[in-house]
């Protein structure tokens, strides 16, 4: 394989790991915030706040139900107010972000919602204030399906940076497509597949170890 | 302590609304163990969530120590629900927690510093036996473990009431007898009132003062446990109490026929309570010698209601009628109580 070949392989990898791993981030920051928000103002729970909580799920369901590469042309004047650009790698991070932020938002609210109310209860009769029940309590005892559950959405957002591509993202799906595929350069194909295989393992891996340290039960 | 006053609460659903307590009246002294006890949807478990406001009473006043919760906001019904320990049938321990760093959350909660949330932790831990167990998880914990961890977080505020929504109910017999040991042992301890509720008459006769027998979100009966034990008025309550005292006749008079008036050769049937100190005089005895009359014991059971005995006999007096009449009479007059059956004629007698 050419040297050429290897430096748009590791930049590919480069684009990739860091559109994922920025909307990941992100996603994390305003999924994990939903998620609680959209359970907490549920009927009888501590903030009960249902038309808040309709309109929010209305919203968040209506994220999810766009297909990305959809979702990512679709809000491109969104993008250019955001990311002050509508192409490149950083463009690709704004539409990442909000498919990945509603999906992790739905994956937090089934983990908290597991969680026993009881507890809520226990810690309200002991005079916990519902941001106390928040973060000593609802948090922390969903942390190990949370922290699945953003193992999964990263895995969703490797698959999901494969189309980034198609507003000059770049990463290894791009690079599959217009070298595997457009070229017939079938080497670079099966790389390509390989490296996004073994992303989807270390980081599953990660996110189960992590979960099973944290699993008390 | 606590007194609660015309409580209400309706549950309004889209298409029907419950009405689950119908006006509750209850009274808690400070330092009693008050118990509480009903059949399941019987409004038990709502009327007690009412005392820490868990439940928001429909209507009616909740006040503890002094407080009203009812017309209180909610920063400062936080306050005073530090003060309101309350332990759950389910323990509802954080599973994320150590044994020590559950008991510690109510402290952390109250902005405890550290090292008095230390030195409170390990008296606690103690306390309910589990020192040993402090760097365990809950998952790691027999039934018994976790409730003695629930009361050690319930009792790290200092509280100056305990409320037990069915504390010893997903527990076997064994470990509700310590559980309700322990719970005893805290309530003389530090003079905490105690409230439970239990769908279990046994719990009551254990550990309790007063009882309140709740029924379709009414109470129909209150007194002292040995009043209600030994008099029970409501059908439900004498329900609840034939587990532990019989109040029923043995199975073997079902067939028979009792006369309400005495006829020439009928025997009178009667049941004796002895409560306390008249359970161990020799009554019958005497009575015997006295009237000339003969006495079969046809069921008698002696039962201690904590530390009071409290016996049942049921007897049957033949002799002259004469002399019945007034074995009777003398038996109105001790101190027990006494319940005429009926009489029954020599040739149908039951026994003999």
């Amino acid at each position: 394989m050419s040297q050429d070949l290897i430096e748009l392989l590791v930049k590919s990898l480069w684009e990739t790991t860091y559109m994922v791993a920025a909307s990941s981030l992100l996603a994390t920051l305003f999924g994990i915030p939903l998620g609680v928000i959209l359970v907490v103002t549920d009927k009888g729970h501590i903030l009960e706040n249902l038309p808040f909580n309709r309109v929010l799920g209305i919203i968040v369901n209506a994220t999810r139900s766009t297909p990305f590469i959809i979702l990512m042309v679709a809000i491109i004047p969104l993008t250019r107010i955001i990311a002050g650009t509508s192409i490149g790698t950083n463009a690709a991070i704004v539409p990442l972000t909000i498919a990945a932020a509603p999906f992790l938002a739905r994956v937090v609210e089934t983990a908290i919602k597991e969680v026993d109310f009881g507890v809520v209860e226990a810690a309200k009769a002991m005079g916990a204030s519902p941001r106390e029940i928040i973060a000593k309590v609802l948090l922390p005892e969903a942390m190990p399906s949370i922290v699945l559950g953003v193992t999964l959405t990263i895995i969703s957002l490797i698959g999901y940076s494969a189309m980034a591509g198609t507003i000059g993202g770049g990463g290894l799906g791009d690079l599959a497509i217009r070298y595997g595929y457009q070229r017939f350069r079938a080497d670079i194909m099966i790389i390509t597949v390989l490296i996004l295989i073994a992303q989807v393992q270390i980081v599953q891996s990660l996110g189960d170890y992590l979960a099973g340290r944290l699993n008390k039960k | 302590m606590i007194e609660l006053t015309g409580i209400e609460k309706v549950y309004n659903d889209r298409s029907s609304s419950t009405h689950a307590l119908k006006g509750v009246d209850l009274t808690v002294r400070q330092g009693e163990i008050y118990g509480i006890i009903g059949k399941s949807g019987a409004g038990k478990s709502t009327l007690i969530r009412c005392i820490n406001m868990l439940e928001q009473p429909t209507k009616g006043t909740v006040i503890v120590d002094g407080n009203d919760l009812t017309t209180m906001p909610d920063n400062k019904l936080r306050e005073i629900r530090k003060k309101i320990g309350m332990i759950f049938q389910h323990f509802n321990l954080l599973s994320t927690r150590t044994v020590a760093q559950n008991i510690a959350f109510p402290l952390e909660l109250a902005g405890i510093n550290k090292q008095e949330i230390e030195k409170r932790v390990s008296n606690l831990l103690d306390l309910v036996g589990l020192a040993d167990k402090k760097d365990q998880y809950p998952a790691q914990l027999s039934g018994g473990q976790k409730q003695r961890v629930g009361i050690a977080r319930a009792l790290a505020n200092q509280p100056k009431v305990l409320l037990c929504d069915e504390a010893t109910s997903a527990l076997d017999p064994q470990t509700t007898k310590s559980i309700l040991e322990l719970l005893k042992t805290i309530n003389q301890k530090f003079a905490l009132t105690i409230v439970l509720i239990t769908h279990e008459m046994q719990v009551i006769k254990e550990i309790c003062d007063k009882v309140a027998v709740i029924e379709d979100g009414v109470i129909i009966e209150q007194g002292t446990v040995i009043d209600v034990f030994t008099r029970p008025e409501a059908p439900t309550t004498r329900d609840f109490i034939r587990n532990i005292i019989n109040h029923d006749l043995p199975d073997m008079f079902n067939k028979t026929t009792f006369l309400s008036e005495p006829t020439a050769d009928s025997n009178l049937v009667v049941r004796l309570s002895f409560i306390g100190n008249s359970a161990e005089e020799p009554i019958i005895s005497s009575m015997i010698r006295r009237f000339n009359i003969d006495a079969s014991i046809l069921y008698a059971n002696i039962d201690h209601i904590q530390n009071t005995p409290f016996g049942t006999l049921l007897l049957e007096l033949s002799g002259e009628q004469g002399a019945q009449q007034n074995a009777l009479t003398y038996l109105n007059a001790q101190e027990l109580g006494i319940e005429v059956i009926g009489y029954v004629t020599r040739f149908n007698r039951a026994v003999g």
